[in-house]
Parts: C-alpha cells; sequence; structure tokens
C-alpha cells in the first residue's frame, strides 16, 4: 500500500514532542505505536503529538492513543494532541476523544496543559 | 446616502415600523441559530410595546415547548406550552407564529405598557411573526440536518473503519496480525483501552490477544459464547460467569465450523454505553476478522500439508540413496534384492558391505534391516544406521562386536522408542563361509540344493532398544546350489482380503519351487507371489527380499 507515515522526535526538557506526517491507518499504526513504546520504555511518559501535518487517521490510528493512554497517565505522564487539522479534529470529535485527551491548538498550548493539574480518565 | 422617503403603504404599516421590519428580516436572516432568532423577535416586540414578560413556544407535533423565555418564572425554557399556562403565567396576547397549515409555535406576551394594542401595532407584531416563521422553519430544519449529519458522519467514520479492517485484513495471512489490526480497530473506535480477542481452531495454536481483560478461560465456555447474539453488552452476572469486567461487550467469533472464539471490549473510557449502532458495527467487523481468520488458518494448514508432503519426499529421496545402486560382485554367488515401500517413506534397509577389515580375505557384510516407525525419522535412522554399519565393518570383522556397537551407538543416538531389527550376516564368497547374528529380525531361510530348509531364527533383541546387551554369533557353510533368502516382515506379513498372512509356509514354498531360477528372478517371483496372494487388499509394511544363491555358474 502506498501510504506513508513517519514520526519525528523532538524534545522540549522532560517533554518529548512527536511530529506525525502522512496517513495513520492499520499499516502504519505498528510505526507509532513502536515509538511510543520505545518513550514509554525509556521513562519518557510526557508526550505531545503534534499532528500539524497528520492527513488521514483511522480507527486503527486512533487506536494507538488508547492502547498507551491508560500505562501513560498510571506512569505519571498524559499524552497531548494539538495542532489537527480540521479534518482530522472532525475523526477525533466525532469519536469522542475530546472527552479523554486534551485536544489543543499548538505545541506551545499542549506544553502549558502538562503545567495544569494532571488529567483524569 | 440618505434614505428616500417611504411612502405609507396600504398595508397600513408606517415608515419607522417598516424600517424595523427591515431591519428584523436582516437579522433574522443572518442566523440560523434559533435561540438568537427567538430572542431577537420577543427583545423587538417587547422592546418596542413595553412589554416586561414573554415567552417563544415551539410546536413539535402536538406538544409545544417553551424555547425562550424572558421575565416569566412559571414558564422557562424547556417547560411544557399551553394556553391555560400561558394565562396563568400573565400571558394574555398570544400570536400564533406561522400559517394554519404549518403552525410552528406561539408568540406569549404580557401587557404592553401603553395599553391593548391598537389594530396598526397588532398588524406589526403579525407582519414580524411572519417574517420569523419562515426563519424558523429553517433554522428547525438545520438543526436536523446538522443532527442527521453527525450521524452521517458516524456512518462515514464506521464505512471508512470498515474498509480499512478489510484492506488490512486482506493484506495478511497471519492470525496475530489479524487480531492485532481488529483490536486497534476497536480500541480507536470506541475510545476503550481494555479489549482482547481468544480464538481457537483445531490444530492451530490458540489465539490469544490481550489488554486489561482475561480470556484464557473463554475457550471452556464456548457453548454459551455460541448461545449469544453476534454483539451483546453482557449482564452483570453472565459477565461474572465470563469473568469479564461488567458492561463488556462481546462479539462471538463464528466459522463455517461454529463457535472459534471471541472478541471482547471492556467498557468504554468516557463512560459513554454501547449503542445498537455500535452493536451492529462491531458485529460487522467481527464478521470480517472470523472470515480472514478462516482463510489464515486454512493458508496455514494448507502449507504445513504442503510442508509435509516437501518432506516426504526428501525423506523418500534420502532413502532410495541409501540403497545400493548395484549390489558387488561376490565371487561364484549370485545376489538380487528389492525393496517396495508401502509409503512414501518406508523403514527397511538392505545392503552388501565388504568388511574391509577382513581383508585380504573377501568377507562381506548382507543385511536386511527393518527400521520401526516411517518418514522422515526413520530416514535419519536408516542413514544413521548405515553410517554406523559401515564405520563399523571397515575396522572390525568380530559380528558380535558389530551388532553389540551398534546397539549401543543406536540406544544412545535415538529415543527409546526406535529401534531396528536386523539380520546381520558375514558371508566370505571364497569359501561361502557364514556368520551371522539374528537381531529380533524375521527368521532367515537356507533352501539346500538337495531341497531342504534350514532357519536363522532370532538369537539376539533388536538394535537400539536397551544398553549394553550381548548377541551371539552362529554360523552355517553355503554350499554350491544352496540359496539364502534374508527378507524383512513386510514378505511373511503381507495381508490378503480375508486378512490372512502370506506367511513363512507360502515363502518357503515359492523359494523352493523357484531356486533354480537366478537370484533377481527367484526375487520377482516372490514379489509376484506376494501380490497374487493379496490381490487389492491395501499392504501397510515395506517389503524387502534379498536372495543370495552359491553356485559355480553363478
Amino acid at each position: 500500500m502506498a501510504t506513508s507515515f513517519t514520526v519525528q522526535r523532538s524534545t522540549s526538557g522532560d517533554i518529548t514532542i512527536l511530529a506525525l506526517n502522512g496517513f495513520l491507518d492499520a499499516h502504519t499504526a505498528p510505526e507509532f505505536e513502536k515509538v511510543i513504546q520505545e518513550e514509554f520504555d525509556a521513562g519518557r511518559v510526557r508526550l505531545i503529538a503534534e499532528c500539524g501535518e497528520l492527513t488521514y487517521i483511522s480507527s486503527a490510528g486512533l487506536g494507538v492513543f488508547m492502547s498507551f493512554i491508560e500505562d501513560i497517565r498510571a506512569a505519571g505522564g498524559d499524552l497531548k494532541i494539538c495542532n489537527l487539522t480540521p479534518k482530522v479534529a472532525q475523526v477525533f470529535e466525532i469519536l469522542g476523544f475530546n472527552s479523554i485527551f486534551d485536544m489543543v491548538p499548538t505545541v506551545a498550548d499542549a506544553e502549558t496543559c502538562f503545567a495544569g493539574p494532571a488529567r483524569e480518565v | 446616502m440618505t434614505s428616500p422617503p417611504v411612502p405609507q403603504t396600504s398595508s397600513g404599516l408606517g415608515p419607522s415600523r417598516l424600517e424595523s421590519l427591515l431591519e428584523s428580516a436582516r437579522l433574522l436572516n443572518s442566523t440560523l441559530d434559533l435561540d438568537a432568532l427567538l430572542g431577537h423577535l420577543l427583545r423587538t416586540v417587547m422592546g418596542r410595546y413595553l412589554i416586561g414578560r414573554g415567552v417563544v413556544a415551539i410546536r413539535n407535533g402536538e406538544i409545544s415547548t417553551v424555547q425562550v423565555s424572558r421575565g416569566v418564572a412559571a414558564l422557562k425554557k424547556d417547560a411544557a406550552f399551553t394556553i391555560e399556562a400561558a394565562h396563568a403565567a400573565g400571558l394574555d396576547l398570544l400570536f400564533d407564529i406561522g400559517s394554519e397549515g404549518e403552525h410552528v409555535g406561539t408568540l406569549a406576551l404580557g401587557r404592553p405598557g401603553r395599553g391593548p394594542l391598537d389594530p396598526e401595532e397588532t398588524d406589526f407584531v403579525r407582519a414580524l411573526t411572519g417574517l420569523a416563521a419562515s426563519v424558523i422553519a429553517n433554522a428547525l430544519s438545520h438543526g436536523q440536518s446538522v443532527r442527521l449529519n453527525s450521524e452521517l458522519d458516524q456512518k462515514v467514520q464506521e464505512l471508512r473503519a470498515l474498509l480499512d479492517l478489510v484492506r488490512g485484513l486482506a493484506a495478511t495471512l497471519d492470525p496475530d496480525e489479524i487480531a492485532r489490526i481488529l483490536l486497534l480497530t476497536f480500541a480507536g473506535r470506541w475510545a476503550v483501552t481494555r479489549c482482547g480477542v481468544a480464538a481457537w481452531k483445531e490444530g492451530q495454536p490458540a489465539l490469544l490477544r490481550q489488554r486489561g481483560l482475561k480470556l484464557a478461560t473463554l475457550e471452556t465456555q464456548r457453548e454459551s459464547i455460541g448461545a449469544l447474539a453476534d454483539a451483546s453488552v453482557l449482564t452483570d452476572a453472565q459477565a461474572e460467569a465470563f469473568g469479564l469486567p461488567a458492561g463488556s461487550l462481546l462479539m462471538p467469533l463464528r466459522s463455517s465450523g461454529g463457535t472459534c472464539g471471541a472478541v471482547v471490549c471492556g467498557p468504554r473510557l468516557s463512560g459513554l454505553a454501547y449503542t445498537e449502532n455500535d452493536l451492529e458495527f462491531g458485529a460487522g467487523l467481527v464478521a470480517q476478522a472470523a472470515v480472514a481468520f478462516d482463510n489464515a488458518w486454512h493458508f496455514r494448514e494448507t502449507i504445513g500439508k504442503k510442508q509435509l508432503e516437501k518432506e516426504l519426499a526428501l525423506a523418500a529421496s534420502i532413502q532410495i540413496d541409501l540403497f545400493p545402486k548395484k549390489l558387488a560382485t561376490l565371487h561364484a554367488t549370485d545376489v538380487a534384492a528389492r525393496n517396495r515401500q508401502a509409503k512414501q517413506v518406508g523403514g527397511d534397509y538392505y545392503d552388501v558391505i565388504h568388511v574391509a577389515a577382513s581383508t585380504p580375505t573377501q568377507e562381506h557384510l548382507v543385511c536386511v534391516v527393518d527400521i520401526s516407525g516411517k518418514g522422515i525419522f526413520a530416514s535419519l535412522l536408516m542413514s544413521n544406521i548405515q553410517a554406523t554399519l559401515r564405520a563399523l565393518v571397515f575396522r572390525e570383522n568380530n559380528l558380535e562386536v558389530v551388532a553389540r556397537t551398534a546397539n549401543d551407538l543406536l540406544y544412545a543416538t535415538t529415543p527409546s522408542n526406535r529401534y531396528a531389527t536386523a539380520l546381520l550376516l558375514i558371508y566370505e564368497a571364497a569359501t561361502g563361509a557364514c556368520r551371522w547374528i539374528n537381531c529380533g529380525h524375521t527368521d532367515g531361510i537356507i533352501v539346500r540344493a538337495d531341497g531342504s530348509v534350514e532357519m536363522l531364527p532370532c538369537t539376539g533383541i533388536a538394535l537400539g532398544l536397551f544398553p549394553a546387551r550381548t548377541y551371539e554369533e552362529a554360523a552355517f557353510q553355503l554350499r554350491d546350489g544352496d540359496l539364502l533368502a534374508i527378507y524383512s516382515d513386510g514378505v511373511t506379513d503381507a495381508q490378503n482380503n480375508a486378512e490372512e498372512d502370506f506367511g513363512t509356509d507360502r515363502l518357503v514354498e515359492v523359494l523352493t519351487r523357484h531356486a533354480a531360477l537366478p537370484s533377481t528372478e527367484v526375487v520377482d517371483r516372490v514379489f509376484d507371489a506376494i501380490d497374487a496372494f493379496a490381490g487389492d487388499a491395501p499392504q501397510f509394511d515395506d517389503i524387502t527380499m534379498l536372495i543370495l544363491k552359491r553356485g559355480p555358474s553363478a
């Protein structure tokens, strides 16, 4: 399948920013899972998914977010989502992700979220 | 630009009122937000006629409910609206919104501050409500469209998920990968963190993939799972029986062969309940996955069979290579042998090996070996025995030592249920002297030139069964015109349709009758006799026949 997906990692203090690019679906989900798992294993549990270049997300792609969120929060971290394009944001909202995840406009907003009180599942 | 003078109209509405209508029309048309629309309507009328209280009720079928309320404590938003209730709340001035046929609501007002409205003022309110009617109808249908759109979005998302899943499933024939994609899709679709799939198929390893749930014991409850609907939210009692969290959604995996597993999603993280729509969607997804699992299993089985066939073909070719291409030419001796395998890979082996250790005397080890079991293992054991015997007679011509060492080596290198029977015979072609040991094998047969028959019965235990056994060597002399037959039990155990054995007597009879023929032909006659006896009864054992004849003509 000619879908491509990449994750670029950068850090800001103890926060890891994952810039998602391309199609996140059943085929590319393992790539994203791998990256989150690596961060988690390295004890880095404050994550921001920067989705400005994320052009498509399927249910399986969203499944990756769900697969890790409990472990991440149990470890005292969180996964914030920011800079969604309207099309992708709509998918998150239709499926009710806004009630579970902090979804904010920019990376800076997301970093501010981490300063605030921890979110309860 | 100055406004041109507005002439008095025939409707009896003055310019200021027309201006107000125009402003209202513009405002009303600029938004589809119902509350904003009605708020404007109320404000305009209440402001213009100094009215302190008013509500707008919207009609929905036979029932009207208050949509906007100003200054009326008794009729708040969402309260049921009736004319009686309006009067009770001091709202005596009622205007229908919309025409008789399309009555969309009611504007109910308290007492105007300047006294009852005159006909002209009433006309104005009517004009305003008339204007509002179509806009309200638009706003209502817009609200409905938004709802429908959101439902449509959900459906589109469902279809996308289904398409994505089907695409993913089509690309894999690995059951674990199918389970992974399926669970990811559910986790994302329903925002669940706890979900799992268990699937079982005879002859395949049980598949279990779970996160936050324990599904390992579900296999013992196959029947109760099979009795469930295609997707159902478990009652507390069911959840407890299955050892799952209350409120879990269970979807049985059904294949052509019945219930083959279950997919379970725990309660949703958002606290939302699973809807009918969700159940339908889930059942659809799981049905797709069931087909994919079936395909993957079937594919594995086919691959497994192909692999087995390949192995058997390989084993057969190894085995065929182990038989001597051409038997050694012996002085004054005519030797021939033939093997027929019952299945692709059998367990018989024969050989005539030069005994290097006995040089310069020309001795040969003549043997028929019957290995327990069949298939690749028998084939490997056969090559093991061949190598052992060849290595041993390279430096040893004491047959007792050969048998004892072969036994110990086989015992050490094979499981205890693997063994081989063998008739080992060392033949000195120059003189016809024979030394032999029968290790649990069928009797060898000597047909003497005078027609008398002697047997070479079992003298020791089969090779590889027990460690440290000793074997006893016996000897005889083969003279001109004598025939020696060594064979596997496939010869004497060959059965006909009446389940009778070919037996030693028949074999001796055939050998005696054809003893004058060359060895190759004697072998052929024995096979002919067996085939004639067995008819079309299937043969389960390998048949091996070795004939050694001594004579000046040989």
